[in-house]
Protein backbone atom coordinates (compact mmCIF):
# COMPACT_ATOMS: atom_id res chain seq x y z
CA UNK A 1 0.00 0.00 0.00
CA UNK A 2 2.99 2.21 1.18
CA UNK A 3 6.46 1.70 -0.32
CA UNK A 4 9.31 4.12 1.05
CA UNK A 5 12.22 3.77 -0.24
CA UNK A 6 15.69 5.02 0.69
CA UNK A 7 14.02 8.49 1.30
CA UNK A 8 16.01 11.24 2.53
CA UNK A 9 14.57 14.59 3.01
CA UNK A 10 16.78 18.12 3.39
CA UNK A 11 16.10 21.29 5.20
CA UNK A 12 18.66 23.21 3.72
CA UNK A 13 22.01 22.08 4.91
CA UNK A 14 20.28 19.85 7.66
CA UNK A 15 19.37 16.21 6.76
CA UNK A 16 15.94 15.74 8.54
CA UNK A 17 15.80 11.88 7.24
CA UNK A 18 18.70 10.23 6.49
CA UNK A 19 18.16 7.45 3.64
CA UNK A 20 14.58 5.51 5.14
CA UNK A 21 13.21 2.57 3.74
CA UNK A 22 9.82 0.48 4.78
CA UNK A 23 6.74 -0.58 3.46
CA UNK A 24 3.15 -1.04 4.79
CA UNK A 25 0.76 -3.72 3.77
CA UNK A 26 -2.97 -2.98 3.11
CA UNK A 27 -5.17 -2.58 6.12
CA UNK A 28 -2.06 -2.87 8.34
CA UNK A 29 -1.41 -0.06 11.35
CA UNK A 30 2.39 0.84 11.37
CA UNK A 31 4.02 2.81 13.65
CA UNK A 32 6.81 5.74 13.84
CA UNK A 33 8.21 6.04 17.10
CA UNK A 34 11.61 8.44 18.44
CA UNK A 35 12.09 11.70 20.12
CA UNK A 36 11.78 15.15 18.94
CA UNK A 37 13.74 15.60 15.87
CA UNK A 38 14.20 12.04 15.12
CA UNK A 39 12.84 12.67 11.70
CA UNK A 40 9.35 10.58 12.23
CA UNK A 41 7.06 13.80 11.50
CA UNK A 42 8.61 15.05 8.98
CA UNK A 43 8.57 11.63 6.92
CA UNK A 44 4.83 11.78 7.13
CA UNK A 45 4.80 15.33 6.38
CA UNK A 46 7.12 14.10 3.00
CA UNK A 47 4.35 11.61 2.58
CA UNK A 48 1.50 13.70 2.14
CA UNK A 49 3.52 15.66 -0.21
CA UNK A 50 4.00 18.89 2.10
CA UNK A 51 7.65 18.78 2.09
CA UNK A 52 9.56 19.55 -1.83
CA UNK A 53 13.05 18.80 -0.82
CA UNK A 54 13.60 15.04 -0.86
CA UNK A 55 15.00 12.06 -2.63
CA UNK A 56 14.03 8.76 -2.76
CA UNK A 57 10.65 6.80 -3.92
CA UNK A 58 7.54 7.17 -2.57
CA UNK A 59 4.80 4.32 -4.06
CA UNK A 60 1.18 4.73 -2.81
CA UNK A 61 -1.03 1.70 -4.30
CA UNK A 62 2.36 1.30 -6.73
CA UNK A 63 1.99 4.88 -7.82
CA UNK A 64 4.37 7.38 -7.18
CA UNK A 65 3.79 10.23 -5.25
CA UNK A 66 5.55 12.41 -7.44
CA UNK A 67 3.45 11.84 -10.95
CA UNK A 68 0.34 11.70 -8.60
CA UNK A 69 -1.40 15.03 -8.59
CA UNK A 70 -2.09 17.04 -5.34
CA UNK A 71 -5.91 16.51 -5.64
CA UNK A 72 -5.39 12.91 -6.62
CA UNK A 73 -3.18 12.30 -3.65
CA UNK A 74 -5.29 14.04 -1.26
CA UNK A 75 -8.30 10.87 -2.24
CA UNK A 76 -5.84 8.03 -1.02
CA UNK A 77 -4.04 9.91 1.94
CA UNK A 78 -4.92 12.23 4.15
CA UNK A 79 -3.13 13.40 7.68
CA UNK A 80 -4.52 13.84 10.65
CA UNK A 81 -2.04 16.78 12.89
CA UNK A 82 -1.17 16.39 16.48
CA UNK A 83 -3.01 19.58 17.94
CA UNK A 84 -6.31 20.11 17.20
CA UNK A 85 -6.24 23.27 18.59
CA UNK A 86 -4.34 24.63 15.76
CA UNK A 87 -5.31 22.45 12.66
CA UNK A 88 -8.86 23.39 12.63
CA UNK A 89 -9.84 26.64 11.23
CA UNK A 90 -11.13 29.09 14.13
CA UNK A 91 -13.77 30.86 12.20
CA UNK A 92 -15.17 28.04 10.54
CA UNK A 93 -18.16 26.36 11.62
CA UNK A 94 -17.22 22.96 11.78
CA UNK A 95 -19.22 21.62 9.50
CA UNK A 96 -18.31 23.88 6.79
CA UNK A 97 -14.58 23.09 7.89
CA UNK A 98 -15.38 18.92 7.32
CA UNK A 99 -17.19 19.73 4.11
CA UNK A 100 -14.09 21.65 2.73
CA UNK A 101 -12.17 19.07 0.86
CA UNK A 102 -15.61 18.02 -0.54
CA UNK A 103 -16.17 20.57 -2.13
CA UNK A 104 -12.79 21.66 -3.67
CA UNK A 105 -13.12 17.66 -4.91
CA UNK A 106 -16.18 18.43 -6.41
CA UNK A 107 -18.12 15.71 -4.53
CA UNK A 108 -21.34 15.25 -4.82
CA UNK A 109 -24.15 16.04 -1.30
CA UNK A 110 -21.23 17.65 0.90
CA UNK A 111 -23.59 18.45 3.53
CA UNK A 112 -25.79 14.95 3.79
CA UNK A 113 -21.96 13.45 3.72
CA UNK A 114 -21.17 15.96 6.61
CA UNK A 115 -23.81 14.82 8.82
CA UNK A 116 -22.64 10.90 7.75
CA UNK A 117 -19.23 11.57 9.11
CA UNK A 118 -20.49 13.86 12.58
CA UNK A 119 -22.40 10.40 13.28
CA UNK A 120 -19.70 8.33 11.96
CA UNK A 121 -17.03 9.82 14.70
CA UNK A 122 -19.46 10.60 17.47
CA UNK A 123 -20.59 13.75 17.28
CA UNK A 124 -23.78 14.01 15.72
CA UNK A 125 -25.16 16.36 13.35
CA UNK A 126 -26.27 18.94 15.88
CA UNK A 127 -22.58 19.87 16.29
CA UNK A 128 -22.20 20.94 12.94
CA UNK A 129 -22.90 24.45 13.82
CA UNK A 130 -20.50 24.55 16.21
CA UNK A 131 -16.93 26.83 16.64
CA UNK A 132 -13.66 24.99 17.05
CA UNK A 133 -13.52 27.19 20.08
CA UNK A 134 -16.96 25.66 21.60
CA UNK A 135 -15.33 22.02 21.01
CA UNK A 136 -12.70 20.27 23.74
CA UNK A 137 -9.88 18.89 22.52
CA UNK A 138 -10.76 15.70 21.78
CA UNK A 139 -13.65 16.62 20.45
CA UNK A 140 -12.04 18.81 18.05
CA UNK A 141 -9.45 15.76 17.12
CA UNK A 142 -12.81 14.01 16.21
CA UNK A 143 -13.39 16.61 13.75
CA UNK A 144 -10.09 16.45 12.43
CA UNK A 145 -10.62 12.58 11.88
CA UNK A 146 -14.06 13.26 10.41
CA UNK A 147 -12.39 15.85 8.11
CA UNK A 148 -9.59 13.61 7.35
CA UNK A 149 -12.29 10.81 6.11
CA UNK A 150 -14.17 13.14 4.11
CA UNK A 151 -12.61 12.08 0.72
CA UNK A 152 -12.87 8.32 1.99
CA UNK A 153 -9.13 7.76 1.88
CA UNK A 154 -7.43 4.56 1.83
CA UNK A 155 -4.39 5.73 4.01
CA UNK A 156 -4.59 8.21 7.12
CA UNK A 157 -1.36 9.30 8.18
CA UNK A 158 -1.96 10.34 12.09
CA UNK A 159 0.91 12.91 13.70
CA UNK A 160 1.04 12.46 17.32
CA UNK A 161 -3.09 12.11 17.36
CA UNK A 162 -3.44 12.17 21.21
CA UNK A 163 -0.84 14.01 22.60
CA UNK A 164 -2.50 17.07 23.00
CA UNK A 165 -5.23 15.48 24.77
CA UNK A 166 -5.92 14.58 28.25
CA UNK A 167 -5.16 10.27 28.89
CA UNK A 168 -8.96 9.75 29.76
CA UNK A 169 -9.35 11.06 26.11
CA UNK A 170 -6.87 9.35 24.58
CA UNK A 171 -8.47 6.35 25.49
CA UNK A 172 -11.85 7.79 23.67
CA UNK A 173 -9.80 8.79 20.60
CA UNK A 174 -7.88 5.75 20.08
CA UNK A 175 -10.35 3.37 20.56
CA UNK A 176 -12.36 5.84 17.44
CA UNK A 177 -9.37 4.76 15.35
CA UNK A 178 -9.49 1.26 15.83
CA UNK A 179 -12.99 1.13 15.53
CA UNK A 180 -12.62 3.12 12.59
CA UNK A 181 -9.78 1.61 10.62
CA UNK A 182 -12.25 -1.95 11.05
CA UNK A 183 -14.86 -0.58 9.33
CA UNK A 184 -13.08 1.47 7.06
CA UNK A 185 -10.36 -1.56 6.51
CA UNK A 186 -7.77 1.80 6.78
CA UNK A 187 -4.30 1.87 6.71
CA UNK A 188 -2.51 3.69 9.33
CA UNK A 189 0.85 4.93 9.62
CA UNK A 190 1.16 6.22 13.42
CA UNK A 191 3.54 9.11 14.96
CA UNK A 192 4.38 9.24 18.56
CA UNK A 193 6.86 9.14 21.52
CA UNK A 194 4.51 7.11 23.21
CA UNK A 195 5.67 3.32 22.88
CA UNK A 196 2.82 2.29 25.16
CA UNK A 197 0.58 4.04 22.47
CA UNK A 198 2.55 2.33 19.55
CA UNK A 199 2.42 -0.99 21.54
CA UNK A 200 -1.56 -0.77 21.72
CA UNK A 201 -2.48 0.48 17.72
CA UNK A 202 0.61 -0.62 15.67
CA UNK A 203 0.89 -4.32 14.14
CA UNK A 204 4.34 -3.11 13.10
CA UNK A 205 6.89 -0.34 14.20
CA UNK A 206 10.16 1.22 13.17
CA UNK A 207 12.23 3.19 15.80
CA UNK A 208 13.82 5.94 14.70
CA UNK A 209 16.65 8.20 16.23
CA UNK A 210 18.65 11.26 14.74
CA UNK A 211 17.18 11.03 11.45
CA UNK A 212 17.81 7.06 10.64
CA UNK A 213 15.87 3.95 11.06
CA UNK A 214 17.30 2.10 14.36
CA UNK A 215 15.32 -1.05 13.40
CA UNK A 216 11.46 -2.23 12.45
CA UNK A 217 9.95 -4.36 14.83
CA UNK A 218 6.82 -6.47 15.08
CA UNK A 219 4.44 -5.45 17.80
CA UNK A 220 5.23 -9.63 19.09
CA UNK A 221 8.80 -8.67 18.77
CA UNK A 222 8.45 -5.52 21.22
CA UNK A 223 6.48 -7.51 23.30
CA UNK A 224 8.43 -10.36 23.83
CA UNK A 225 11.98 -7.87 23.89
CA UNK A 226 13.01 -9.66 21.35
CA UNK A 227 15.19 -6.55 20.42
CA UNK A 228 18.33 -6.28 18.54
CA UNK A 229 19.03 -2.29 19.38
CA UNK A 230 20.35 -0.68 22.91
CA UNK A 231 18.27 2.21 21.80
CA UNK A 232 15.16 0.44 21.58
CA UNK A 233 16.07 -0.34 24.93
CA UNK A 234 16.56 2.42 26.14
CA UNK A 235 12.94 3.60 24.83
CA UNK A 236 11.17 1.10 26.82
CA UNK A 237 12.95 1.33 30.19
CA UNK A 238 11.66 4.86 29.92
CA UNK A 239 8.26 4.69 29.05
CA UNK B 1 0.48 20.66 62.76
CA UNK B 2 2.78 23.40 62.63
CA UNK B 3 5.64 22.24 60.58
CA UNK B 4 3.75 22.41 57.34
CA UNK B 5 4.63 24.57 55.14
CA UNK B 6 1.80 24.63 53.20
CA UNK B 7 -2.03 24.51 54.37
CA UNK B 8 -4.99 25.31 53.03
CA UNK B 9 -8.22 24.88 53.84
CA UNK B 10 -11.59 25.17 51.54
CA UNK B 11 -10.41 26.85 48.69
CA UNK B 12 -12.60 28.04 46.15
CA UNK B 13 -12.19 30.11 43.13
CA UNK B 14 -15.03 31.60 40.94
CA UNK B 15 -14.87 33.07 37.16
CA UNK B 16 -17.49 35.40 36.23
CA UNK B 17 -19.61 34.15 33.10
CA UNK B 18 -22.48 34.84 31.29
CA UNK B 19 -25.13 34.79 33.87
CA UNK B 20 -23.75 34.07 36.76
CA UNK B 21 -20.01 32.45 38.24
CA UNK B 22 -18.71 29.16 37.05
CA UNK B 23 -16.52 27.38 40.23
CA UNK B 24 -13.32 26.46 38.91
CA UNK B 25 -12.33 25.31 42.45
CA UNK B 26 -15.03 23.87 45.09
CA UNK B 27 -13.35 23.59 48.69
CA UNK B 28 -10.08 21.74 48.43
CA UNK B 29 -7.98 21.44 51.71
CA UNK B 30 -4.31 20.27 51.26
CA UNK B 31 -1.27 20.05 53.43
CA UNK B 32 2.45 19.83 52.50
CA UNK B 33 5.35 19.15 54.35
CA UNK B 34 8.39 19.06 53.04
CA UNK B 35 8.18 16.17 50.59
CA UNK B 36 6.77 16.13 47.05
CA UNK B 37 3.25 15.72 46.43
CA UNK B 38 1.69 15.28 43.00
CA UNK B 39 -1.93 17.12 42.32
CA UNK B 40 -3.64 14.21 38.95
CA UNK B 41 -6.62 15.40 37.20
CA UNK B 42 -7.82 16.37 33.85
CA UNK B 43 -7.86 19.71 32.10
CA UNK B 44 -10.14 21.77 34.30
CA UNK B 45 -10.27 19.85 37.30
CA UNK B 46 -8.49 22.62 38.96
CA UNK B 47 -5.37 21.64 39.65
CA UNK B 48 -3.33 24.55 38.07
CA UNK B 49 -5.18 27.16 39.77
CA UNK B 50 -4.79 25.30 42.90
CA UNK B 51 -1.36 25.87 42.46
CA UNK B 52 -1.37 29.67 41.17
CA UNK B 53 -3.63 30.70 43.94
CA UNK B 54 -0.77 29.16 46.36
CA UNK B 55 1.52 31.58 44.73
CA UNK B 56 -1.08 34.40 44.09
CA UNK B 57 -0.90 34.74 40.49
CA UNK B 58 -4.36 34.57 39.51
CA UNK B 59 -5.96 36.87 36.80
CA UNK B 60 -7.68 39.91 38.95
CA UNK B 61 -11.55 38.84 37.99
CA UNK B 62 -10.63 35.53 39.65
CA UNK B 63 -13.43 35.10 42.94
CA UNK B 64 -11.36 33.88 45.34
CA UNK B 65 -12.52 32.60 48.93
CA UNK B 66 -10.45 30.27 51.53
CA UNK B 67 -10.75 29.96 55.30
CA UNK B 68 -6.95 29.54 55.71
CA UNK B 69 -4.41 29.77 53.69
CA UNK B 70 -0.63 29.03 55.23
CA UNK B 71 2.72 29.28 54.11
CA UNK B 72 5.64 28.46 56.01
CA UNK B 73 3.43 30.29 59.47
CA UNK B 74 2.45 33.14 56.91
CA UNK B 75 -0.40 34.27 56.54
CA UNK B 76 -1.36 34.37 52.73
CA UNK B 77 -4.79 35.52 52.69
CA UNK B 78 -3.65 38.93 54.75
CA UNK B 79 -0.25 39.16 53.48
CA UNK B 80 0.23 42.63 51.41
CA UNK B 81 1.00 42.63 48.22
CA UNK B 82 4.29 43.36 48.48
CA UNK B 83 5.01 40.31 51.00
CA UNK B 84 3.37 38.01 48.55
CA UNK B 85 5.69 39.53 45.23
CA UNK B 86 8.64 39.21 47.73
CA UNK B 87 7.80 35.19 48.02
CA UNK B 88 7.34 35.26 45.21
CA UNK B 89 10.65 33.99 42.94
CA UNK B 90 12.69 33.74 46.55
CA UNK B 91 10.56 31.60 48.55
CA UNK B 92 8.31 30.28 46.21
CA UNK B 93 9.05 28.84 42.64
CA UNK B 94 6.88 27.76 39.71
CA UNK B 95 7.73 25.96 36.90
CA UNK B 96 5.68 26.14 33.84
CA UNK B 97 5.16 23.61 31.00
CA UNK B 98 6.33 24.83 27.93
CA UNK B 99 9.84 26.48 27.99
CA UNK B 100 9.23 27.95 24.58
CA UNK B 101 6.46 30.52 25.96
CA UNK B 102 7.76 31.19 28.90
CA UNK B 103 11.22 31.76 29.01
CA UNK B 104 12.36 35.72 27.17
CA UNK B 105 13.05 35.07 23.56
CA UNK B 106 15.26 37.89 23.28
CA UNK B 107 17.63 37.55 26.53
CA UNK B 108 20.34 34.70 26.46
CA UNK B 109 19.03 32.33 28.95
CA UNK B 110 22.42 33.10 31.20
CA UNK B 111 21.52 36.62 31.51
CA UNK B 112 17.69 35.41 32.74
CA UNK B 113 19.12 33.00 35.28
CA UNK B 114 21.45 36.42 36.54
CA UNK B 115 18.79 38.83 36.77
CA UNK B 116 16.50 36.39 38.82
CA UNK B 117 19.28 35.92 40.98
CA UNK B 118 19.62 40.17 41.04
CA UNK B 119 16.11 40.08 42.30
CA UNK B 120 16.93 38.36 45.21
CA UNK B 121 19.94 39.84 46.12
CA UNK B 122 20.61 43.23 44.90
CA UNK B 123 24.00 44.03 46.27
CA UNK B 124 25.11 40.82 45.06
CA UNK B 125 28.14 41.51 42.47
CA UNK B 126 27.58 41.12 39.20
CA UNK B 127 30.81 38.59 38.96
CA UNK B 128 29.19 36.39 41.55
CA UNK B 129 25.95 36.14 39.84
CA UNK B 130 27.70 34.84 36.71
CA UNK B 131 29.35 32.36 38.40
CA UNK B 132 26.19 31.14 40.70
CA UNK B 133 24.12 30.97 36.93
CA UNK B 134 27.49 29.40 35.70
CA UNK B 135 27.19 26.81 38.90
CA UNK B 136 23.31 26.03 38.85
CA UNK B 137 23.57 25.66 34.60
CA UNK B 138 26.40 22.87 35.97
CA UNK B 139 23.66 21.34 38.44
CA UNK B 140 20.58 20.69 36.36
CA UNK B 141 23.50 18.63 33.74
CA UNK B 142 23.58 21.03 31.35
CA UNK B 143 27.12 19.89 30.10
CA UNK B 144 28.78 22.94 28.61
CA UNK B 145 27.15 25.41 30.75
CA UNK B 146 29.24 28.27 29.56
CA UNK B 147 28.45 27.78 26.00
CA UNK B 148 24.50 27.45 26.66
CA UNK B 149 24.58 30.45 29.35
CA UNK B 150 25.26 32.86 26.06
CA UNK B 151 22.25 31.08 24.11
CA UNK B 152 18.60 32.22 23.19
CA UNK B 153 16.17 30.43 24.42
CA UNK B 154 15.12 29.29 20.65
CA UNK B 155 18.22 27.56 20.39
CA UNK B 156 17.97 25.42 22.97
CA UNK B 157 15.94 22.00 22.42
CA UNK B 158 12.89 21.37 24.93
CA UNK B 159 14.75 19.41 27.37
CA UNK B 160 17.26 21.78 27.95
CA UNK B 161 15.26 24.57 27.98
CA UNK B 162 12.64 22.94 30.33
CA UNK B 163 16.27 23.07 32.39
CA UNK B 164 17.02 26.12 31.79
CA UNK B 165 13.39 27.22 33.53
CA UNK B 166 14.43 24.39 36.58
CA UNK B 167 17.56 26.62 36.91
CA UNK B 168 16.02 29.93 37.27
CA UNK B 169 13.51 28.46 40.25
CA UNK B 170 15.88 26.81 41.97
CA UNK B 171 18.57 29.10 42.04
CA UNK B 172 17.23 30.90 44.54
CA UNK B 173 16.78 27.80 46.69
CA UNK B 174 12.97 28.30 47.41
CA UNK B 175 11.35 26.26 50.48
CA UNK B 176 8.38 25.51 48.00
CA UNK B 177 8.27 24.65 44.25
CA UNK B 178 5.60 23.97 42.24
CA UNK B 179 5.92 22.21 38.97
CA UNK B 180 2.94 22.75 36.58
CA UNK B 181 3.40 19.68 34.05
CA UNK B 182 6.71 20.11 33.75
CA UNK B 183 7.88 17.33 31.78
CA UNK B 184 4.91 17.29 29.36
CA UNK B 185 6.02 18.99 26.25
CA UNK B 186 9.16 16.69 26.36
CA UNK B 187 9.73 13.49 25.25
CA UNK B 188 9.79 10.05 27.23
CA UNK B 189 14.20 9.84 27.83
CA UNK B 190 14.06 13.77 28.39
CA UNK B 191 11.11 13.43 30.99
CA UNK B 192 13.60 10.71 32.84
CA UNK B 193 16.38 13.09 33.40
CA UNK B 194 14.43 15.96 34.18
CA UNK B 195 12.53 14.30 36.68
CA UNK B 196 15.40 12.29 38.28
CA UNK B 197 17.00 16.43 38.35
CA UNK B 198 13.93 17.31 40.05
CA UNK B 199 14.07 14.89 42.82
CA UNK B 200 17.63 15.79 43.23
CA UNK B 201 17.29 19.20 43.81
CA UNK B 202 13.87 18.61 46.06
CA UNK B 203 16.24 16.16 47.87
CA UNK B 204 19.27 17.53 48.69
CA UNK B 205 17.86 20.66 49.53
CA UNK B 206 14.89 19.71 51.34
CA UNK B 207 12.49 21.66 49.35
CA UNK B 208 8.62 21.16 49.17
CA UNK B 209 7.07 20.36 45.54
CA UNK B 210 3.83 20.25 44.53
CA UNK B 211 3.91 18.25 41.06
CA UNK B 212 0.74 19.29 38.57
CA UNK B 213 0.21 16.52 35.96
CA UNK B 214 -2.51 14.60 33.81
CA UNK B 215 -0.17 11.83 34.21
CA UNK B 216 -0.84 9.11 37.12
CA UNK B 217 1.81 6.96 36.30
CA UNK B 218 4.37 9.45 36.15
CA UNK B 219 3.44 11.13 39.09
CA UNK B 220 2.72 7.80 41.22
CA UNK B 221 6.70 6.89 40.42
CA UNK B 222 8.00 10.57 41.33
CA UNK B 223 5.79 11.41 44.34
CA UNK B 224 5.07 10.74 47.89
CA UNK B 225 1.63 11.16 47.53
CA UNK B 226 -0.94 11.90 45.41
CA UNK B 227 -4.42 13.98 45.08
CA UNK B 228 -6.56 13.19 42.12
CA UNK B 229 -9.05 15.93 41.81
CA UNK B 230 -12.32 15.96 39.56
CA UNK B 231 -14.14 18.89 38.88
CA UNK B 232 -12.53 21.45 41.32
CA UNK B 233 -12.81 18.88 44.12
CA UNK B 234 -10.23 16.37 45.62
CA UNK B 235 -11.90 12.62 45.38
CA UNK B 236 -9.01 11.05 46.93
CA UNK B 237 -5.89 11.37 48.26
CA UNK B 238 -3.26 8.49 48.44
CA UNK B 239 0.02 7.33 48.98
CA UNK B 240 2.29 6.65 45.50
CA UNK B 241 3.17 3.82 46.56
CA UNK B 242 -0.38 2.92 47.31
CA UNK B 243 -2.02 3.69 44.21
CA UNK B 244 -3.20 0.57 42.49
CA UNK B 245 -4.90 0.46 46.21
CA UNK B 246 -7.29 3.55 44.80
CA UNK B 247 -10.40 3.24 45.53
CA UNK B 248 -12.67 5.91 43.96
CA UNK B 249 -13.65 5.20 40.31
CA UNK B 250 -12.45 8.31 38.52
CA UNK B 251 -9.05 6.59 40.06
CA UNK B 252 -9.38 4.06 39.02
CA UNK B 253 -10.84 4.97 35.34
CA UNK B 254 -7.85 7.23 34.30
CA UNK B 255 -5.46 4.13 35.75
CA UNK B 256 -6.75 1.98 33.52
CA UNK B 257 -7.45 3.96 30.58
CA UNK B 258 -3.83 4.13 29.50
CA UNK B 259 -2.97 1.86 27.35
CA UNK B 260 0.57 -0.52 28.25
CA UNK B 261 3.42 -1.74 26.10
CA UNK B 262 2.18 -5.30 27.08
CA UNK B 263 -1.31 -4.62 27.88
CA UNK B 264 -3.86 -6.46 26.27
CA UNK B 265 -5.62 -5.43 22.54
CA UNK B 266 -9.28 -4.49 23.95
CA UNK B 267 -10.57 -1.62 23.49
CA UNK B 268 -9.72 0.80 25.97
CA UNK B 269 -11.84 1.33 29.04
CA UNK B 270 -13.49 4.66 29.13
CA UNK B 271 -14.07 6.96 31.96
CA UNK B 272 -17.47 6.61 32.53
CA UNK B 273 -18.01 9.98 34.11
CA UNK B 274 -21.14 9.71 36.79
CA UNK B 275 -22.79 12.95 38.20
CA UNK B 276 -22.12 11.46 41.59
CA UNK B 277 -18.95 12.59 41.46
CA UNK B 278 -19.96 16.46 41.63
CA UNK B 279 -21.67 15.85 44.54
CA UNK B 280 -19.62 17.81 47.68
CA UNK B 281 -17.64 15.37 49.85
CA UNK B 282 -17.42 15.79 53.04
Amino acid sequence: MIKVDHLTVNFGPSVAVRDVSFSVAQGESFGLVGESGSGKSTILRTVMGLNPDWSGSIKIDGQDTKSTSRTDLARRVQMVFQDPYASLHPRYVIGHAIAEPMRINKMPNPEKRTLELLDLIGLGGQFRFRFPHELSGGQRQRVAIARALALNPKILLLDEPTSALDVSIQAEILNLLNQLRKELNLTFVIVSHDLAVISYMCDRLMVMRNAEAVETLSRSQLRSRDIAQSYTRELIAAS
Amino acid sequence: MSDNLVEIEDLRIAFPREGGMTDAVRGVSLSLGREKLGIVGESGSGKSLTGRALLGVLPSYARVSVDKMMFDGIDLTTASPKLRRSLRGGRMGMILQDPKFSLNPVMRVGLQIVEAIRIGDKKLPKREAYSQALAILEAVHIRDPERVFSLYPHELSGGMGQRVMIAMMVVREPDLLIADEPTSALDVTVQTQVLSILDELVTRRGMGLIFISHDLRLVSRFCDRVIVMYAGQIVETIRADRLNEATHPYTRGLLACLPTIDGPLDPLPVLQRQASWLEARP
